[in-house]
C-alpha cells in the first residue's frame, strides 16, 4: 500500500511541477515567474522524499535538505535585483 | 512495520501531495500576483510538512531508531518560506503588478504602490 | 664524480645576494662568491681527469618518455667553457662591487648575474638536448634583466627587448632543429647524437637541421646579419658586457657550433655558410669598430669582428682550424673581458666614455693605461701575446683551403686585412685614450680606481701574457681536452710554439701590423669618407619592424575577432560538426545491444519538462533576466535526474553549482541592457544558426543514443573494486577525486584559484557606476537591506555552516566532500553579503580571500608531498581506523586534509570572484526620493 501512495504522491507532485513550469512560461510579470521557480523548489524538495521512501534509502536526504537552502537564497537573490538591480552593495 | 503506521504515513504523503498540488493549481489558475503568491506559500509549509513527517516516521521504524534529520529541513523552511514570500511581495511592489478588478480597497493599492500609509496623503 | 653538482651550486645562489643585500656591500658580494667558488672547485677537481682526455655523464630520468632526462656531461669542451663562466664570473662579481654605485640595487644586480651563471652551465653542461635548450633560454632572459638593469634609461629598455627578441627568435629556431635531430636520432642525448654524423648528414632533413642550428647560434653570437643586436646591448652595465657580451653568452653560439660539430660538420653546405658568414662578420666588425667613438661601442664591434673569426675557423672544416676556434675562444674571452673592465674603469672614473672627449689619461692612471695596452696589443695580435698565437694559427688556416675556387686566394688577403683594422683600432683605442693631448670637457678628474676594482684587470692580463708567452705549459692540456671533445676523433699534430721560422702567416702578421698603422695614420681622410654614408640607426629600423608586426597582427586580428558573439559560436560549431559528423556517417546504425530503460510518467514529465526549459531559455533569451529563470529550471530537473538514477554526489554539485552561477549571473547582469533588441539579427543569419544548432543537436542527440545503447566496459568496475580497500572509503566518487585522480583535483583547484586571481586582478579597481532607474523606468526600492532578510539571514548563517561541515565530514564514505561544502559555505556568506551589504561583511570578515586560496593549495600540497616521507609517490593517500573511548572506532585518511584543501580553495576562489564583483558598483547613486 505504501508504495502505491508514494507512486500516486510522486504523480500528483509531478502534476505540479507542470503546472509550475506552464506558470513560469506563460508570467506573465517577472514576480510571477520567480514565484514559480521557487514553488518548483519546494515541490522538488517532496519528489526527492518520496523518491528516498520509495527506494527505501536516506542517501537523498541531503539533496533535499540543498535544495531547501540553496533555493531560499535563489529567491531571494532574484528578489533582491528586481528590487535594487544590484544584488551585493 | 504494522499496518497501522503503513496507513499513516501512506496518508500522510497523499495529504502533503493533494495539498501541494492544489498550491500548485492556486498558481496556476488564480487571477492576480498577489493571490497567485499566496496559495504556494501556504502549500510549501504544510504540504512539504506533511511528507517530511511521513518519511521521519517511516525511517523511524525502518532503521529501528528515531530519525529526526527531515526535521531539519521542516524547520527551515518554516523559517525561510515566510522571508521568501516577503521579499517576493515587496518585488510585486515594485513591479506594481496589476491587480484584480474586484479587490477590496483597491484605491488603496495606489498608495502602497508609492509606499506611503493608507493614512497619508 | 662531483661536477654533477656545479650547475645547482649557482642556481642556489640565485637567492642569496637577495637575502644578504641588507648587510654591507663587500658581505654581499662575498656571499654572493661563495657557491661559485665552490662550484670552480669541484671542477678543479675533476679537472686531471678530464685533461686525461675522459668524458662523463651523469643522468636522472625525469620523463623517459618524451627524452627529457637531467643529464649532466663533463668533456673537455664543457670543462673550457665552466672555467671561463666561473673564473670570469667569479673576477666580474669582484669588479662589479667597485662598479655599482650606491644608487643601485646590488642584491638584485647579483641575482640577475647568478642566474646568468647558472644558464651558462646549463647550456655548457648539458648532455640532453632539450635540457641545453631550456638554459639556453634562460640566458636569453636573464641577458634580458641584466642589459635592462638600468632600467630608468630608454636606450637600456629598447637594447634589452632588441637582444631578447633576436636571440629569443633564434632560440625558437634552435629547438625546432633540436626536435627535428632528435626525431632523426632517435634520441635527445648528446652521447648518442654526436657520435651518428653519417646518419644525420645523409638524412634529408639535414639541411634544415642545420639551417635551424646555425640560426640559432649565429643570433646568440650576433653574426651578420644578426649582429645588430650586440652594439645596442651595451647600454648595459659594463660588468654585464664584460661578462655577457664578450667572454661568455656570445660565445653560447660558438659553443653550440663547436659542441655540434661531430654531428653537423664536414660537409659542403656547412663549410660555405659558416666560413663565408664568419669571414663577412670578421670584416664588417673589424671595419665598422675603428669608426666608432665609444669606447664600449669600439668594443662590441671588435667583439662582433673576433667572433666572425672563431666562425670562419669552425666553418673551414679542418681539423687544425677547429683547435684553432677553440684555443681563440679561450684568449678572446680573456682579453676581451680585461678590456671591458678597464673601459668601464675609464668611464667610471672619468665620467665619460666618448674617445673625443678621452685623452692623454696616461697621466691621471697609468697602471690602468698600462693594462688596457696590454689587453689592446692582444687584441691586435702582437708577439709575446696570447692573441698573436691564435691569430697565427688563423692565418695559417686560411691558407690552407678552396672555398671560392681559383679564387681563394682573396680568403688570406681578406683575413689580413681584417687583421690590419684589428691593429688600427687597437691603436685607437691606445693612443686615443690614454695619448692624443689632454681630456676635453670631462665632469671630473680621472684618477686611479679602487685598489680591488683592478684587480680582475690585472689577473686576466697577466694570463694574457703567461699564455702568450708559455702556451704549451698553461692552456696546453686543456687546449687538447676541448679539441678532443669537439672533433670526437684523435688529435693530428700541432705545435703550440710562438716561433715557427719565416713563414707566410708570419708575414701576414707583419702586413696586418704594417697596415694597420697606416689606417691609423691616415685616419682623418677615412673618417670624412665614412661621414659621406648616412648614418643607419639600427634601434630605430628595428623598432619600426617590430610596429610594422603589430599592426599587421593587430589587422588579422580585427578581422578573426570581431566581437560577434554569434560568429564565434558559428564557427565553433561548425568545426566541431565537421569533426564528428563524418564517423557517424559510417555507422549502420547507432542502437547499440544494451536494452532500453522502461518509460514511466515520471521520467516522461521531466524529460517535457527539460525540454521545455531549454526551448524557453533560447525562446527569451534577449530577455536575460527571463532566460536566467528557465535555466534554474533546466538545472532543477537535471539534478532531479541526477538524483532519480543513483548520483546524489552529482546532484549535490549540480545544485550548488547552479545557485552560484545564479548568483554570479545576476551580478553581471545587472550591468548589461536587460533586453537585447531583436531587430539587429539578419534573417540570413538566423536561418544559418538554426540549422547549425539543429544539426549539432541531433548529432549529439545520436551520440549519446550510441553511448547509451551500447554495453560499456569502463574503468567505473576498477574504482568500484578498489575504493574501500584502496583509498578507505566508501563513495567511490569522492575517493576518485580525493584519491584516484588526486592529482588531477590538485591541478583543477590550482587552476581555480588561478582563474580567480585572474579575475580579481580584472575587476579590483573597476568602479561602475548605478543606474537610477531600472530597465523599464521605475526607481529602485529605497531599502537597501530588508530587515527581515537581513535577520532571518544572519540567523540561518549557523545553520548553513552547520550543514557545510557535515557534507564535508561524510564526504569519504557518503555522499558529500570538500568540493561541494566548500560552495556550501560560499553560498552561506554570499547569502550574508545579499542580505547585510559588502561593508558590513567586510568589518566582520578581515581575512582576505586570497589566504583562503593560498592555504587551501599549500594545504593540498603538503598533503600530497607528505607521502614522500614515507617513501610513497605523489599523493598517495593514507588511512587507518582507530577508537577512542566514548567516540569509539572513526577513521582518519590523508584524504580528508587533502579535501580540507579542495574546501579552502572552492572558498577562497568563489568569495574572491563574488564579493568583489559585489563591490563593482560604486556606494551611493541617486536615490530620488518617491514623495
Amino acid at each position: 500500500m505504501l508504495s502505491y501512495a508514494t507512486l500516486f504522491a510522486s504523480g500528483l507532485i509531478c502534476i505540479a511541477l507542470a503546472l509550475n513550469a506552464w506558470r513560469l512560461i506563460v508570467g506573465p510579470t517577472t514576480p510571477d515567474r520567480i514565484i514559480a521557480v521557487d514553488t518548483m523548489y519546494i515541490n522538488s524538495i517532496a519528489l526527492i522524499i518520496l523518491l528516498g521512501l520509495y527506494q527505501g534509502t536516506t542517501s537523498y536526504y541531503e539533496s533535499a535538505l540543498l535544495i531547501a537552502l540553496l533555493g531560499f537564497v535563489s529567491t531571494a537573490a532574484f528578489c533582491k535585483y528586481l528590487l535594487r538591480g544590484d544584488i551585493i552593495e | 512495520m504494522t499496518n497501522i503506521l503503513e496507513i499513516v504515513v501512506s496518508f500522510l504523503l497523499v495529504l502533503g501531495a493533494i495539498i501541494m498540488l492544489i498550491g500548485s493549481i492556486g498558481l496556476a489558475k488564480l487571477p492576480d500576483y498577489f493571490t497567485r503568491l499566496h496559495a504556494p506559500t501556504k502549500a510549501s509549509t504544510l504540504g512539504v510538512g506533511c511528507i517530511l513527517i511521513a518519511s521521519m516516521v517511516y525511517f523511524s521504524f525502518d532503521l529501528g531508531r528515531l530519525n529526526l534529520k527531515e526535521f531539519l529541513i521542516t524547520m527551515f523552511l518554516f523559517i525561510t518560506a515566510p522571508i521568501a514570500a516577503h521579499m517576493l511581495a515587496k518585488a510585486g511592489l515594485q513591479y506594481k503588478v496589476k491587480l484584480k478588478e474586484d479587490t477590496y480597497n483597491k484605491d488603496l493599492s495606489a498608495k502602497a504602490y508609492l509606499h506611503k500609509a493608507p493614512d497619508e496623503d | 664524480m662531483h661536477y654533477f653538482w656545479v650547475p645547482f651550486l649557482p642556481m642556489l645562489g640565485i637567492i642569496i645576494p637577495l637575502l644578504t643585500n641588507k648587510f654591507n656591500r663587500s658581505t654581499c658580494a662575498l656571499a654572493t662568491a661563495l657557491l661559485p667558488a665552490l662550484a670552480l672547485g669541484l671542477i678543479l677537481f675533476d679537472l686531471p681527469a678530464v685533461l686525461d682526455g675522459q668524458a662523463f655523464t651523469q643522468s636522472i630520468e625525469w620523463i623517459p618518455l618524451l627524452g627529457l632526462n637531467l643529464s649532466f656531461r663533463l668533456d673537455g669542451l664543457s670543462v673550457l667553457f665552466s672555467l671561463l663562466i666561473l673564473g670570469i664570473g667569479l673576477l666580474v662579481i669582484l669588479y662589479a662591487r667597485y662598479y655599482l654605485s650606491e644608487k643601485d640595487h646590488m642584491g638584485r644586480f647579483y641575482c640577475y648575474l647568478i642566474m646568468f651563471m647558472t644558464a651558462m652551465l646549463g647550456i655548457v653542461m648539458s648532455n640532453n638536448m632539450l635540457q641545453l635548450w631550456f638554459y639556453w633560454e634562460l640566458t636569453s632572459i636573464s641577458s634580458f634583466l641584466l642589459i635592462s638593469f638600468w632600467s630608468h634609461s630608454s636606450d637600456a629598455r629598447k637594447g634589452a627587448r632588441m637582444a631578447l627578441t633576436i636571440t629569443g627568435a633564434g632560440g625558437l629556431a634552435l629547438l625546432a632543429g633540436i626536435v627535428l635531430l632528435g626525431e632523426v636520432v632517435g634520441s635527445y642525448q648528446l652521447n648518442v647524437v654526436l657520435n651518428s654524423a653519417e646518419l644525420v648528414q645523409q638524412h634529408p632533413y639535414y639541411l634544415a637541421i642545420l639551417s635551424l642550428f646555425l640560426l640559432g647560434a649565429f643570433t646568440k653570437s650576433a653574426q651578420f646579419p644578426f649582429h645588430f643586436w650586440l652594439p645596442h646591448a651595451m647600454a648595459a652595465p659594463t660588468p654585464v658586457s664584460a661578462y655577457l657580451h664578450s667572454a661568455t653568452m656570445v660565445k653560447a653560439g660558438i659553443f653550440l657550433l663547436a659542441r655540434f660539430y661531430p654531428v653537423l660538420a664536414g660537409t659542403e653546405v656547412w663549410f660555405v655558410v659558416v666560413s663565408l658568414t664568419g669571414l663577412f662578420t670578421l670584416l664588417l666588425g673589424a671595419y665598422t669598430a675603428l669608426f666608432k667613438h665609444d669606447l664600449k661601442g669600439l668594443l662590441a664591434y671588435s667583439t662582433i669582428s673576433h667572433l666572425g673569426l672563431i666562425v670562419l675557423l669552425l666553418g673551414l672544416n679542418t681539423e687544425l682550424a677547429a683547435i684553432a676556434a677553440v684555443f681563440h675562444i679561450i684568449n678572446h674571452a680573456i682579453f676581451k673581458a680585461s678590456l671591458f673592465m678597464a673601459a668601464g674603469i675609464i668611464d667610471h672614473e672619468s665620467g665619460s666614455r666618448d674617445m673625443r672627449k678621452l685623452n692623454g689619461l696616461w697621466k691621471y692612471m697609468p697602471i690602468t693605461a698600462t693594462l688596457a695596452m696590454v689587453a689592446s696589443a692582444s687584441m691586435a695580435g702582437v708577439p709575446l701575446l696570447n692573441g698573436f698565437l691564435s691569430k697565427e694559427m688563423f692565418f695559417t688556416e686560411t691558407l690552407d683551403q678552396s672555398i671560392l675556387g681559383s679564387l681563394s686566394w682573396l680568403i688570406p688577403v681578406l683575413a689580413t686585412i681584417g687583421g690590419a683594422f684589428a691593429v688600427a683600432y687597437s691603436l685607437r683605442f691606445i693612443h686615443d685614450v690614454f695619448f692624443n693631448g689632454e681630456p676635453k670637457g670631462l665632469t671630473k678628474t680621472p684618477h686611479e680606481p679602487p685598489r680591488y676594482m683592478r684587480v680582475p684587470v690585472e689577473i686576466l692580463v697577466a694570463l694574457c701574457l703567461v699564455v702568450g708567452i708559455f702556451p704549451a705549459y698553461t692552456v696546453g692540456p686543456l687546449l687538447d681536452s676541448a679539441s678532443l671533445a669537439v672533433l670526437n676523433h684523435p688529435l693530428p699534430e700541432f705545435s703550440l710554439a710562438i716561433w715557427h721560422g719565416f713563414n707566410i702567416p708570419l708575414l701576414m702578421s707583419g702586413l696586418a701590423i704594417a697596415g694597420g698603422l697606416a689606417i691609423y695614420l691616415n685616419r682623418k681622410p677615412l673618417f670624412r669618407f665614412e661621414g659621406l654614408f648616412p648614418a643607419i640607426d639600427a634601434k630605430i629600423k628595428f623598432e619600426g619592424a617590430i610596429q610594422a608586426c603589430v599592426r599587421w597582427a593587430q589587422k588579422v586580428n580585427q578581422t578573426l575577432e570581431s566581437g560577434s558573439l554569434q560568429r564565434y559560436a558559428f564557427w565553433l560549431c561548425f568545426f566541431a560538426l565537421a569533426l564528428i559528423a563524418p564517423p557517424l556517417l559510417d555507422l549502420d546504425t547507432t542502437r547499440g545491444s544494451q536494452a532500453e530503460y522502461p518509460l514511466n510518467g515520471a521520467v516522461a514529465i521531466a524529460a517535457v519538462l527539460l525540454v521545455a526549459g531549454s526551448l524557453a531559455t533560447v525562446i527569451w533569451s534577449h530577455y536575460r533576466l527571463i532566460a536566467l529563470l528557465m535555466l534554474s529550471l533546466v538545472g532543477l530537473v537535471v539534478s532531479i535526474t541526477f538524483a532519480y538514477f543513483s548520483a546524489p554526489d552529482l546532484a549535490l554539485t549540480q545544485l550548488s553549482v547552479e545557485i552560484v552561477t545564479v548568483i554570479l549571473l545576476l551580478l553581471a547582469l545587472y550591468f548589461f541592457p536587460q533586453h537585447t533588441p531583436t531587430s539587429k539579427s539578419r534573417p540570413s543569419h538566423f536561418v544559418r544558426d538554426l540549422a547549425v544548432a539543429s544539426l549539432i543537436g541531433c548529432i549529439i542527440g545520436s551520440i549519446c543514443f550510441a553511448l547509451m545503447t551500447s554495453p560499456l566496459d569502463s574503468i567505473s568496475e576498477f574504482f568500484i573494486a578498489n575504493a574501500k580497500t584502496g583509498g578507505g572509503g566508501t563513495n567511490v566518487v569522492n575517493v576518485i577525486l580525493v584519491d584516484f585522480r588526486g592529482f588531477d583535483t590538485f591541478g583543477e583547484i590550482t587552476v581555480l584559484g588561478i582563474a580567480a586571481l585572474g579575475i580579481y586582478k580584472l575587476i579590483a579597481r573597476m568602479r561602475l557606476s548605478m543606474r537610477t532607474k531600472d530597465h523599464d523606468g521605475r526607481l529602485w526600492a529605497t531599502d537597501k537591506y530588508p530587515v527581515l532578510l537581513s535577520v532571518i539571514s544572519q540567523s540561518l548563517l549557523p545553520l548553513f555552516l552547520l550543514i557545510s561541515a557535515y557534507i564535508f565530514m561524510r564526504g569519504h564514505n557518503l555522499p558529500g566532500g570538500g568540493f561541494i561544502a566548500g560552495l556550501i559555505t560560499s553560498i552561506a556568506l554570499i547569502q550574508q553579503y545579499l542580505a547585510h551589504g559588502v561593508d558590513w561583511m567586510t568589518k566582520r570578515v578581515s581575512v582576505s580571500y586570497h589566504y583562503f586560496i593560498a592555504i587551501g593549495l599549500v594545504t593540498a600540497a603538503i598533503t600530497g608531498l607528505g607521502s614522500w616521507a614515507f617513501g610513497q609517490p605523489f599523493l598517495t593517500s593514507w588511512f587507518d581506523y582507530f577508537s577512542l573511548p566514548w567516540i569509539g572506532k572513526f577513521e582518519l585518511t590523508s584524504a580528508l586534509v587533502f579535501d580540507l584543501g579542495v574546501y579552502l580553495t572552492v572558498i577562497g576562489a568563489t568569495l574572491l570572484i563574488l564579493a568583489n564583483l559585489g563591490k563593482l558598483t560604486t556606494k551611493e547613486r541617486l536615490t530620488v526620493g518617491v514623495r
